[in-house]
């Protein structure tokens, strides 16, 4: 068994810095060279700092992550607690359908906002039609919303959590005491779950500013943080990877910093409260409860409207980029007669990449939890890097490592599968440990204890304990390497090409709005029917996406 | 038919001796229980002889075989989990099975093994059941023939009743003690319970922070604690400080608590400050009395079904316990004047720590 470990915990380090740890200090190494030689130097820094656009650039992400995290905190606290402790209508399939903007692709809710309130949008053209004007949503504006409607589970699924591990004696010794409802609820409710929920929010942050996906839908020419490092890198125009390198490097600084922020505010601020059983609901008036009802299933239904709507669009005839009212599969013939090749790279990719980060995952979340030393925390630490670094800039890592040289990826479908693994790998081992943390450890003694030996235990009955859980996990695994976009577009051949691929292209060409309509819908498909299926095995992990 | 030797076994946890070198012989077929307040290290002993936990120093022996150095899955040590570590993705069957399938008993065999071993739980017939269809007596029953099927060397309990309500708990710990009794296995058991220890044990060991402070028979332990911590832990002796007085040949009087106590024999010199243990039982109401009696106010009364304990305040306030028989009527009034009598003979001295 001790063998076992060293085994896994040497190999997942030897991957890590390979595979994460290498490329980004290559990426460290050309932000601070001229031209990707000479000296260093902090030169890139400047002209970014000199830069009126790149300071902007910086500023808009700052700006739009911020809304998102305040916005989404506003909207995720009063909605947690209204699905923790008021006996909403429909509360199960609603706690079901608010967990989906977290997996379903973000970049489709904000070609959905496009495609509803963009220059030629439904909507748009619709009021205009009646005289009424309406502003473009392109910007800053439709970011936000968008980053607000696809993020906020962030802070509602532990906030939820939060809400309903307080004891209802704890509530109880409040009122007991003399405080009326309100006070309790301000004075006890609230603080207790308050770490929680600025934990999500914090991550809420982080996602919001490595985002890539929605500012290049809706960023149109403004500038991005996330988007400008991609253009700097693999734009034709403006090419210049050392400035990429930099902006990249900030951006990463930026994400550590929230997640280390985030990661201590957690450890010193979690309370013990430790419920047997949830709360019951509050006895709440009719009007209410009336109130409560119509705030939570406005929420979450506000928030999956984007996507209902492009899956209706899409069974709609374009005519170019002009929408008709003629229902029909047209969208669907024109994206697929050119080739079902991306479907199939997408399906594939997708399920290497679950199967992988799973088996590394896995072991690596049993030993990080079971065995404490210096090695398993160090793994825990590096394994959670991914977390901050986002996918754009793990890409420009990998093409810069392994462009040439004894191990020569670029071109492949392995390179892919390699940054999908590392970008999944922080959820695949934390919600192994979750697991793990579940599972008593006399249980492992009680079977060496009857003469099996640990390896035989961890084979036949540690795995079995687990796979319930795991198998939740590779789903979810899968669901978000087939929507992802944000390292794909940088590393992808057009061998190697896939669905979220085929919509960049159909959208940036502005003139195939109907079959981006078809993939976006595709995609929707892909990542919400496996959810829905599973939903109950995934109830449990919640936590744990987070 | 084993015997389990310990020899100048210790564990530290960072700077605390969590079993600080304990020596002890656990003769075979016997059952011997550590019994020790909380962090005791009573259980980190246990998980020693099991395998879970390290064995910095010392040895460990069943028989002349030493087990200390030998991998937990070999050495043959059913365990008895405190939350019965039942393994919820298997059946009851598949639970008592479980060792007999890491031994590789031939397939054929094992039916009838299991059924054996559910019988003698009264568990006859469960086989097919889940886990968490099982009631908490019931999986803790499981989990003791889970180990029985095994034919253990020797059966360690750690605190096996704590999850079970009180009525259970006594049940319980007749069974699990006819049980050990009937298949004559060494037997290592764990518990706070000081009932629970006098109850089961042939045998006991009072630990206190890694250390053994006495063993000896359930009847040595509670009648001649050697140590003012034992006396205190077990039945709750009352420790009244006080100085040594004069010897008259036969007795020798005590200043203490604002009175004098008569104490049988020479347990010090004239003037050396001393403590004395006085069991709760060993004080009765006295009436008319002919010996020594204490001089001492009611504060409180608890009525417990077969016996009520006084609550009295000696002279210069210091409370006592006193034991007495539920039938009896005592003037309940608090501030009522008591006279207790006692016997010399049963007071024990002990030197200032």
């Amino acid at each position: 068994m001790k063998g076992f470990r060293y085994t896994i915990v040497f190999g997942a380090l030897a991957l890590l810095v390979l595979f994460l740890l290498y490329p980004l200090s290559l990426v460290l190494d050309a932000s601070l060279r001229v031209n990707g030689t000479g000296t260093i130097t902090l030169a890139n820094y400047a002209q970014i700092f000199a830069s009126k656009y790149y300071v902007n650039s910086i500023a808009n992400s700052l700006l739009a992550a911020a809304f998102a995290t305040v916005g989404a905190t506003l909207i995720g606290t009063p909605l947690a607690f209204c699905l923790a402790r008021v006996d909403v209508p429909g509360k199960t399939v609603l706690l079901t359908l608010a967990t989906m903007p977290l997996v379903l692709p973000s970049f489709v809710a904000a070609y959905a906002l496009v495609l509803l309130f963009g220059h030629a949008g439904v909507v748009t053209t619709g009021l205009r039609s009646i005289g009424i004007p309406i502003g473009p949503i392109y910007g800053l504006t439709g970011i936000t919303i968008v980053f607000l409607l696809t993020l906020y589970p962030y802070v509602l699924m532990p906030a939820i959590a939060g809400f309903r591990a307080i004891d209802i004696s704890i509530e109880e010794a409040a009122r007991n005491l003399g405080g009326s409802r309100l006070h309790a609820f301000r004075t006890v409710l609230l603080p207790v779950a308050m770490p929680a929920v600025l934990a999500g929010a914090l991550l809420v942050f982080i996602e919001a500013l490595e985002n890539f996906g929605v500012p290049v839908v809706l960023a149109e020419d403004r500038p991005f943080l996330a988007v400008d490092i991609f253009k700097l890198f693999a734009g034709e125009a403006d090419n210049n990877p050392a400035a990429a390198g930099a902006l990249s490097v900030l951006l990463i600084a930026t994400t550590a910093i929230v997640l280390l922020v985030q990661r201590r505010y957690l450890n010193k601020h979690r309370f013990a409260t430790d419920a047997r059983t949830a709360p019951p609901p509050l006895p709440l008036s009719p009007g209410w409860r009336v109130l409560a009802t119509g705030f939570s299933w406005g929420i979450v239904v506000l928030s999956l409207l984007p996507f209902l709507a492009v899956l209706f669009i899409s069974f709609l005839h374009f005519r170019g980029p002009v929408l008709t009212w003629q229902l029909g599969l047209s969208n669907y013939s024109m994206l697929l007669e050119g080739s079902f090749r991306p479907l199939y790279n997408t399906l594939i990719l997708a399920t290497i990449t679950a199967i992988v980060a799973t088996l590394l995952g896995a072991p690596i979340g049993y030993i990080v939890t079971r065995h404490r030393g210096v090695l398993s925390t160090g793994l825990d630490m590096i394994g959670m890097v991914p977390f901050a670094v986002s996918g754009t800039v793990l890409a420009i890592g990998l093409i810069i490592a392994f462009n040439s040289g004894l191990l020569t990826l670029t071109g492949g479908w392995l390179i892919l599968v390699i940054a999908y693994v590392v970008r999944k790998l922080p959820f695949c081992i934390r919600s192994s440990s979750a697991i793990v943390h579940q599972i008593e450890p006399s249980l492992e003694e009680a079977s060496i204890n009857l003469g099996m030996s640990p390896l035989r235990t961890f084979v036949t009955l540690t795995v079995p304990l687990m796979a319930s859980g795991l198998i939740g996990g590779m789903i979810l695994v899968w669901i978000t390497a087939a929507s992802e976009l944000s390292s794909t577009i940088v590393l992808y051949t057009s061998r190697w090409s896939t669905m979220t691929v085929r919509m960049y292209h159909f959208l940036e060409g502005g003139e195939g709005a109907g079959s981006a309509s078809a993939a976006a819908a595709i995609l929707i498909l892909f990542t919400a029917a496996p959810l829905l299926l599973v939903h109950r095995r995934l109830r449990r992990q919640d936590d744990t996406i987070l | 038919m084993t015997t389990i030797r310990l020899d100048s076994v210790s564990r530290t946890f960072g700077a605390v001796r969590a079993v600080d070198n304990v020596s002890a012989t656990i003769e075979q077929g016997k059952l011997f229980t550590l019994l020790g307040p909380s962090g005791c290290g009573k259980t980190t002993l246990l998980r020693m002889i099991a395998g879970f936990a390290e064995v910095e120093a010392g040895s460990i022996w069943f028989d002349d075989r030493r087990i200390d150095t030998l991998p937990a899955h070999h050495r043959n040590a059913g365990m008895v989990f405190q939350n019965y570590a039942i393994f919820p993705n298997l059946t009851v069957e598949g639970n008592v099975a479980y060792g007999l399938r890491a031994r590789k008993v031939n397939p054929a065999d094992i039916p009838a093994r299991v059924e054996k071993a559910l019988d003698r739980v009264r568990l006859g017939g469960y086989g097919p059941r889940w886990p968490h269809q099982l009631s908490g007596g019931q999986l803790q029953r499981v989990a003791i023939a889970r180990v029985l099927v095994i034919e253990p060397a020797v059966l360690l309990f750690d605190e096996p009743l704590s999850n079970l309500d009180a009525q259970l708990r006594t049940q319980m710990r007749v069974e699990i003690r006819q049980l050990q009794q009937s298949l004559g296995l060494t037997t290592v058991y764990v518990t706070h319970d000081q009932e629970e220890a006098l109850a089961i044990s042939d045998r006991i060991a009072i630990l206190r922070s890694g250390k053994i402070e006495q063993v000896g028979s359930p009847e040595e332990i509670y009648q001649r604690p050697q140590t003012a911590f034992v006396a205190e832990f077990l039945g709750g002796a009352n420790m009244l400080p006080g100085v040594a007085g004069t010897f008259d040949g036969h007795r020798t009087q005590v200043a203490s608590c604002g009175t004098t106590i008569s104490v049988h024999g020479k347990v010090a010199k004239t003037g050396q400050k001393l403590f004395l243990s006085i069991r709760p039982e060993a004080l009765r109401l006295a009436e008319d009395s002919e010996g020594p009696v204490l001089q001492a106010k009611l504060v409180l009364r608890e009525f417990l079904g077969q016996i009520q304990r006084l609550h009295a305040a000696l002279p210069d306030g210091t409370q006592i316990r006193v034991s007495t028989l539920g039938s009896l009527q005592v003037a309940a009034t608090a501030g009522a004047a008591l006279e207790f009598a006692y016997d010399p003979a049963q007071i024990i001295v002990y030197p200032v720590p």
